[in-house]
């Protein structure tokens, strides 16, 4: 998370070495880099193969950026907060505040939620016994819980809109901070025992700097001493605090305030504590005395953890542009104590919302390793819900824009990662264009699992009205099935996909395929395609002829011959198929009784002549005699001009007959 | 009468198939998930446990027992009896898992994994097996290979036969009685197999699905038959609509009603009640049908049912819609008792007490 520190690539392989170890990078979809070793070529290089060509392999890396995500645990919090992300989007911009806020409840409650299983991961002995992963999980844990506290922060100062935002920031300060509040249960616990630990005073006084008041009193009650005057005036001093509620007069609140405050540090000159220098010591700290702060300051670890604590002792009222200039002095005061401590980003985002900077605020929460979660979805929510839509405008932020980009670049992540991608298409379809084009591209590249998988991404295709991916899919799973020999699955796809082409292709084939072999391929598709043949006239045709096949297998000549002559007729014969359909003809010309009626024999025998015979003579022209057969091919005759004759004289025969039967019955 | 209570568990896997353990004299309260797509896929064995959060409306939350690793994305399951379950699988195989219920811990193990069921002749690479069936003792699969393959769960490594019963993928199969299965295939037809003889010896019955744009793909996805009166046919499809069948009469479908807008990927009648029939679809929406009770009575007594009665059949059943609005697929369901139980790719389980 330092600016200053950017990956480093080393290919090292056989090859980059050779080339003085140098390499080239080029962006492959998905935020991927493909690396390869390199060797600079210049105007004046010499254009010939390189001594070494050949020698070893060319190696392609993909270097890849690594995510918090691959932990599995971290798949409900994407999840979730997917399905919160569509609830915000459907509240849309005109909802009340307390329905934004609870929106932002239910994110960061999945994230609490999301902590807690990573917590109870990390103490499994699977996960104990796998160094990476227990460091990918700490790690994860360290990054959402960071997460998780600036959005709680972000949400008290920006979201609620209180007046007054201090009982919220102990809230948040103590929620943080929970060491503090464990001893403290301890104490508790071990009642009048508990004075007698070594850090009893120290956790008092930590509790005293957060605020947990009600805390200390409890434990300083159970104190040994408790009766003694020092410990009954300490207990006055503490209860009679007051405390602001909102909506009480704040004039009269300070008077009150201010009243008590003197009472409580006379009380301290007084010397009623001298006996018990150490409650002395929790009193000046309550009374705001500065020098016991210091001193607590530089036992705190964090600048911000005692800030609201300070607050209740000296602002008890403090409003949120007041915050501004407290943080600010607060934080001043804490690095002049800490001189040695850099801050960190985290430090940095917390004074910057403090100090209603949310500029830079944002700036920084990208370069949180959480693949921007929590910068898209509260920047989405910021934008819906458009309290600060003032200061972004002041500061020439396009908010709107913002949110696009961000949502844009969150959903292409999801998107592009395995098994994600459905999550990414709720991101991406707040995108509009942009998020449209995007999904066109990366669609059709997530690796197909099964046919219900491929299914799935077209109908998700498909209701974006993102015909070509539809398509492409069912492209692709055509030609995988007819690489396969699934030509019947191949025809389905080519029939899903609308290609006319790809149709009219695997028709061919398997006409083809039958007036070479007599086989007819997936005859189970064929017989059912029912109206979906008229996408390809190839494969009307098909689908016709192999209804003339079954009819001529199932002796039912008459409808057999009709449809027949019906196709002859059709024009939509490929040329390759015309000695095929025309043999056909061939056993119901010479059948014992007359199928054919002069009028079809004459429309027979005018295919034949004006049909075959040009189609065999322009193959001859171009192939040479011999290689005539070649094209045109049926399984039933060695040689496609043997059957001229033999079609010629089947057909004279039967009109014939034809002829005589038609004209006797007219008579 | 109460409402139905609804409630998601996040369960950091896309779910393809959920199924109640069988009890026969109590409510389940312990459930089988399946997933898919997912880098390691498992079957887990999930257990419900009353919520000990007092402030929420939640009653009861699941807690995952013990899961074995899968090979493949989970396509299917199926209990074979009391404690055998059996999961199909993408890489072709089945296996057999067997639950041991115990007080504290309950298992899972799997017993026995079959021999790849379903590969593609030509390559000799394996087809996803898509789907199963259960009678008896028996299990069908099929897979995308177009082929059937029936075996008796005593011994899963044996086939007793395989039907090649399509040449393009088959995605669902149904027992209608000990010989006889449906299966459907992507371009929505339907075939009556039987599961004595062999491939040549198919009696040759299909029957192709009705559509609303006859020149579109409308795949069948579920099939399901009536607990009772097994002629009857229920097939969801690509469409969104339900066509179903009288078995002893495929002249035509007995009745067509359009439902959702999107892929039906799950249909069947309650396990217990066959007057409700749900339905799962793509876009995330689980519906519940219920026959009109006076009507229902009558029909029970002379062998016909609501759903045979064509044109008729939306005035003789109500429709609720169960899940709404779910955005993502809700791939399986499973009833038991008042209680419904669905998986989807939102990669939750939804539990739907009080159903009715």
């Amino acid at each position: 998370m330092n600016d200053n520190t950017v990956s480093t690539f080393e290919l090292g392989d056989a090859l980059a070495i050779r080339c003085g170890n140098t390499l080239t990078g080029v962006f492959v979809p998905g935020s991927k880099i493909a690396l390869s070793a390199y060797r600079h070529v210049k105007w004046n290089s010499r254009d010939a193969p390189t001594e070494t060509a050949g020698q070893d392999p060319v190696l392609i890396y993909l270097a890849q950026e690594t995510t918090l995500f691959e932990e599995p645990v971290l798949r409900s919090l994407l999840a979730e907060s997917n399905v919160t992300f569509a609830t915000l989007q459907e509240l849309g911009q005109k909802a009340s505040r307390a329905e934004y806020l609870g929106v932002s409840h239910a994110y960061r409650s999945l994230v609490r939620a999301c902590l807690e299983r990573l917590d109870h991961a990390k103490k499994t002995p699977e996960v104990q016994s796998d160094e990476d992963r227990l460091q990918r999980i700490t790690e994860t844990i360290i990054v959402f819980y960071a997460a998780e506290c600036l959005w709680h922060l972000f949400e008290i100062l920006y979201m609620q809109q209180n007046q007054h935002v201090v009982p919220q920031l102990l809230d948040w300060a103590r929620f943080y901070a929970p060491q503090i509040e464990d001893r403290a249960t301890d104490f508790l616990l071990m009642a009048e025992g508990a004075s007698e630990n070594d850090d009893y005073w120290d956790v008092l006084k930590s509790l005293v700097m957060v605020g947990a008041l009600d805390v200390t009193r409890a434990i300083l009650v159970q104190n040994r001493k408790a009766s003694q005057p020092a410990f009954k005036a300490a207990e006055l001093i503490l209860t009679s605090m007051p405390v602001y509620q909102e909506g009480f007069p704040l004039k009269k609140f300070h008077s009150q305030w201010e009243h008590w405050h003197v009472d409580a540090e006379r009380k301290i000159r007084a010397n009623t504590f001298g006996s018990e220098p150490e409650l002395e010591e929790l009193l000046q700290l309550v009374t705001g005395n500065n020098e016991k702060w210091d001193a607590g300051i530089q036992e705190s670890s964090e600048w911000y953890e005692f800030l609201p604590g300070y607050l209740l002792y000296t602002k008890p009222t403090c409003k949120p542009f007041e915050l501004k200039i407290a943080a600010a002095n607060w934080l001043n005061r804490w690095t002049l104590l800490h001189p040695d401590r850099q801050l960190n980003n985290m430090d940095r985002m917390i004074s910057q919302l403090m100090e209603h900077d949310l500029r830079l605020f944002i700036y920084d929460t990208q370069k949180i390793n959480d693949t921007h979660w929590l910068t898209t979805h509260l920047i989405d929510l910021i934008y819906h819900c458009g309290e600060l839509k003032s200061y972004f405008e002041q500061n020439n932020i396009d908010l709107p824009a913002l949110r696009h980009s961000m949502i844009y670049e969150y959903g292409s992540y999801l998107m592009s990662t395995r098994s994600l991608w459905q999550l990414g298409v709720d991101y991406l379809d707040c995108c509009k264009q942009e998020g449209k084009a995007a999904m066109e591209l990366l669609l059709p590249r997530i690796p197909l699992r099964s046919d219900r998988h491929a299914l799935k991404l077209m109908s998700v295709a498909r209701q974006r009205g993102l015909v070509d991916v539809e398509q492409e899919i069912c492209k692709v799973l055509s030609r995988q099935s007819f690489d396969d020999r699934r030509y019947g699955s191949a025809l389905e796809w080519a029939i899903r996909s609308k290609d006319v082409l790809l149709v009219t292709g695997i028709a061919d084939f398997i006409l083809m395929n039958y007036s070479k072999t007599g086989n007819m391929l997936c005859p189970d598709v064929i017989v059912s395609i029912g109206s979906r043949m008229f996408i390809s006239p190839r494969l009307v045709f098909l689908s016709k002829y192999f209804e003339f096949y079954k009819l001529y297998r199932n002796r039912d000549f008459l409808s057999a011959v009709e449809l027949l002559v019906n196709l002859l007729d059709s024009k939509i014969t490929p040329d390759y198929f015309w000695p095929s359909l025309l043999i056909d003809t061939v056993p119901l010309l010479e059948s014992n009784d007359p199928k054919i009626f002069s009028k079809e024999t004459v429309a027979i025998l005018h295919h034949l002549e004006t049909e075959l015979v040009p189609i065999i003579e322009r193959n001859t022209d171009k192939l040479g005699n011999k290689n005539a057969e070649s094209v045109l091919k049926d399984y039933r005759v060695e040689n496609v001009d043997e059957i001229l004759n033999i079609m010629r004289l089947a057909c004279a025969r039967n009109l014939a007959r034809a002829l005589v039967i038609e004209h006797t019955h007219s008579i | 009468m109460s409402f139905p209570k609804v409630s998601s568990h996040f369960v950091s896997e896309k779910i393809s198939a959920v199924r109640w353990l069988p009890e026969q004299l109590h409510q389940s309260d312990r459930f089988v998930t399946g997933s898919w797509d997912m880098d390691h896929n498992f079957v887990r064995l999930y257990r419900l446990q009353s919520n000990q959060y007092a402030d929420t409306s939640v009653d009861y939350i699941p807690r995952c027992n013990d899961k074995v690793a899968m090979e493949a994305d989970v396509t299917a399951m199926e209990f074979v009896d009391k404690n055998t379950l059996a999961v199909s699988c993408a890489d072709g195989h089945i296996s057999l898992m067997n639950v041991q219920r115990a007080v504290e811990e309950d298992q899972l193990q799997r017993t026995a994994r079959s021999e790849r069921l379903h590969y593609f002749r030509y390559s000799n690479k394996s087809a996803p097996c898509t789907g199963l069936s259960v009678y008896g003792g028996d299990i069908a699969t099929v897979g995308e290979d177009g082929c059937v393959n029936i075996m008796n769960a005593s011994n899963v490594k044996q086939v007793k036969r395989t039907i090649e019963a399509d040449s393009m993928s088959l995605l669902s199969v149904c027992y209608i009685s000990q010989q006889q299965l449906v299966t459907a295939n992507r371009m929505g037809i339907i075939r009556v197999l039987d599961a004595r003889a062999a491939t040549g010896a198919q009696p040759k019955l299909s029957i192709g699905v009705a559509s609303e744009d006859e020149k579109s793909s409308n795949f069948v996805s579920a099939l399901s038959t009536h607990p009772m009166q097994q002629h009857i046919l229920l097939c969801g499809t690509e469409e969104g609509s339900i066509t179903v069948w009288d078995l002893r009469n495929l002249e035509c479908p007995a009745s067509y009603l359009s439902a959702h807008d999107s892929p039906i990927t799950d249909i069947g009648f309650h396990r217990k009640d066959p007057s409700k029939v749900f339905t799962a679809a793509e876009a995330g929406e689980v519906w519940m049908w219920t026959e009109n009770k006076l009507i229902g009575e009558r029909n029970l007594q002379d062998g016909s049912s609501a759903w045979l009665s064509g044109d008729r059949v939306r005035s003789l059943i109500s429709v609720d819609g169960v899940l709404t609005k779910i955005r993502k697929s809700i791939n399986s369901f499973d009833t038991n008792g008042s209680r419904l139980l669905c998986g989807s790719d939102t990669e939750a389980v939804y539990l739907i007490d009080n159903i009715f």
